[in-house]
């Protein structure tokens, strides 16, 4: 076991007989915004709640800062803020949450707090049941963020936020990734992520398909718009799009081009066997 | 302990005390209300007698037990469940602050509160007609014997509170009930099959056993002994053993809690 990020290992989990996850793998490392893609049902949430030890596993193990989250350690819990698709924000003024809740992080920063507060155009005096939706997963977020946990879980962020709040947030989330500390995103909102997570995971019925940092993404696939639709062998995605073809392709000449997540995440989805080939190491790489 | 901290349990206590302030102070005042009108009308009525611990022992009793069976209702809500279980604090933490503010936190509480309210009452009585009951006094043996009775039995509806999704005060009610009438039954098909010979119709007359064994002296030397003996263990098993039994029932089910 390891202090340094999480570590999973050989993890199996389900809902029911049929697994949701069966000898799954995954290590996360400390210094990262990594962005955890997956349709609907692949297991994200689920994941995420294994990680702050609100599920248990059934087979394997899985270290978090050291820990074992399934016993859900005071210390662990300490550090580490999770925010919730369906989250709660109870009824009392920002101010009382807080002096009731802030004193259980011992790292809580009040001025970054108040800074992150002003940044997000939240105002004091009212009650967190009067904010809308969107001012509440605001404030909640930057509780967290001041919270200074060395990880953060978010499950889908961006949901429910205006769009100047949604670039808000990738600046303060941006200026949050440090050192000693894991952000993990799951979102469907890719484009809000644009530029913002890297590595990228992939989770697709119950496994681990793709996690990589993104300039192995622009090292290996390369990415054109053509007027004509290609086929062929070395074609692993097209894509209509106003102008043309959004083309991948395995990049061979070296040269960067750039891959939006989107694009990325159908590529992986409809690769899944030819896309582990393509991302191997150098020296495994099939020719 | 490494998973203790007196800080952490500070804080929680101080959060679980914090939590639904308002809904507890709009439940006070209907309580005062009830009891001043009560005290007045009973006053009116020139019925003299002691009338508040026959008030105090339902807010003790039934108020406890449903304030107690909501104290978990937290886990098992949206959103909510997940905020608890991952508050930094320990499964053992958050357990005991829940349990002192249910036990000791709901019946001084509850007693400072009718103390107040019944010397209130007793008051405007006074001014009003000349006379009053006698004052509710906090400290009398009957009173705190309920109050410590009140810790112990709470200790069920805890259990009942932290295993139930929905309705836990009427599910745990619905269970003692239960368990009251399976004890019923067994206890009466062992009375049945050790002293069918006295039966008389669908009862069991057992007079003559008795006058018998009083005759023997085996009543004196051998059964009210036993019947001592039993009454000391069922004082002991109630008084020492179970709560601390739905303590840990109620401590190991939320550690093992998921959302």
């Amino acid at each position: 076991m390891t202090d340094t990020g999480i570590e999973i290992k050989n993890l199996s989990f389900g809902y029911t007989k049929e697994l949701l996850f069966s000898n799954l793998d995954l290590t996360l490392e400390l210094g990262n915004i990594y962005g955890l893609l997956g349709k609907n049902g692949a297991g994200k949430t689920s994941l995420l709640k294994l990680i702050c030890g609100l599920r248990f596993p059934e087979a394997g193990s899985c270290s978090v800062l050291g820990r074992e989250p399934q016993y859900r350690p005071a210390a662990l819990l300490e550090d580490i803020y999770f925010l919730p698709e369906e989250f709660y924000a109870p009824a009392i003024s920002s101010e009382l949450y807080q002096q009731l809740y802030a004193p259980f992080y011992p790292r809580f920063n009040p001025e970054a707090f108040q800074e992150y507060l002003r940044e997000f155009d939240l105002r004091g005096g009212k009650k967190l049941s009067e904010f809308s939706y969107g001012q509440k997963k605001k404030f909640l977020l930057a509780f967290g963020l001041a919270t200074r946990c060395r990880l953060l879980l978010l499950d889908e962020p961006t949901n429910g936020l205006d769009i100047p709040s949604k670039s808000q947030f990738r600046k303060l989330l941006a200026r949050a990734g440090e050192e000693d500390r894991i952000i993990l995103i799951s979102t469907h909102q890719v484009r809000d992520m644009e530029n913002l997570i890297d590595p990228i995971i992939i989770l697709d019925e119950g496994a681990i398909i793709f996690q990589q940092p993104m300039y192995e993404v622009t090292r290996c696939l390369h990415v054109e718009l053509e007027q004509v639709q290609p086929s062929g062998d070395g074609v692993l995605y097209t894509d209509k799009t106003l102008g043309g073809y959004v083309v991948v392709r395995k990049n061979v000449s070296g040269e960067e081009t750039q891959a939006d997540l989107e694009t990325l995440f159908n590529t992986v989805i409809a690769n899944r066997d030819r896309i582990g080939e393509l991302f191997a190491p150098a020296g495994k790489e099939e020719v | 302990m490494r998973d203790f901290s007196i800080r952490r349990l500070g804080l929680l206590l101080r959060r679980d005390f914090s939590a639904g302030y308002k809904s507890v102070f709009i439940a006070m005042a209907a309580v005062g209300g009830f009891v001043i009108l009560v005290s007045v009308l009973s006053a009116l009525g020139r019925e003299l007698g002691s009338i508040h611990f026959q008030l105090y022992f339902p807010l003790l009793f039934i108020g406890g037990f449903i304030a107690t069976s909501l104290s978990f209702k937290e886990l098992y809500l949206n959103g909510q469940g997940v905020f608890y279980l991952t508050l930094p604090g320990s499964s053992l933490e958050k357990f005991l602050s829940k349990l002192l503010v249910t036990s000791l936190g709901y019946a001084l509480g509850s007693l400072f509160f009718y103390t107040a309210v019944s010397s209130a009452a007793e008051g405007i009585n006074r001014v009003i007609f000349g006379f009053g009951h006698a004052f509710f006094n906090p400290f009398t043996r009957r009173v705190l014997l309920a109050v410590t009775v009140y810790v112990v039995t709470q200790a069920v509806f805890l259990v009942g509170s932290v295993y139930f999704r929905k309705l836990a005060f009427i599910k745990t009610n619905l269970y003692l009930w239960l368990f009251g009438i399976v004890l019923t039954i067994v206890v009466a098909v062992t009375a049945w099959v050790i002293f069918r010979d006295y039966a008389v119709g669908p009862r069991i007359g057992l007079e003559p056993y008795m006058q018998e064994l009083g005759r023997s002296g085996e009543l004196e030397a051998v059964l009210r002994p036993m019947a001592e003996k039993f009454l000391q263990v069922a004082k002991v098993l109630f008084w020492g053993a179970a709560a601390p039994v739905c303590w840990i029932i109620s401590y190991l089910r939320l550690r093992e809690t998921e959302a």
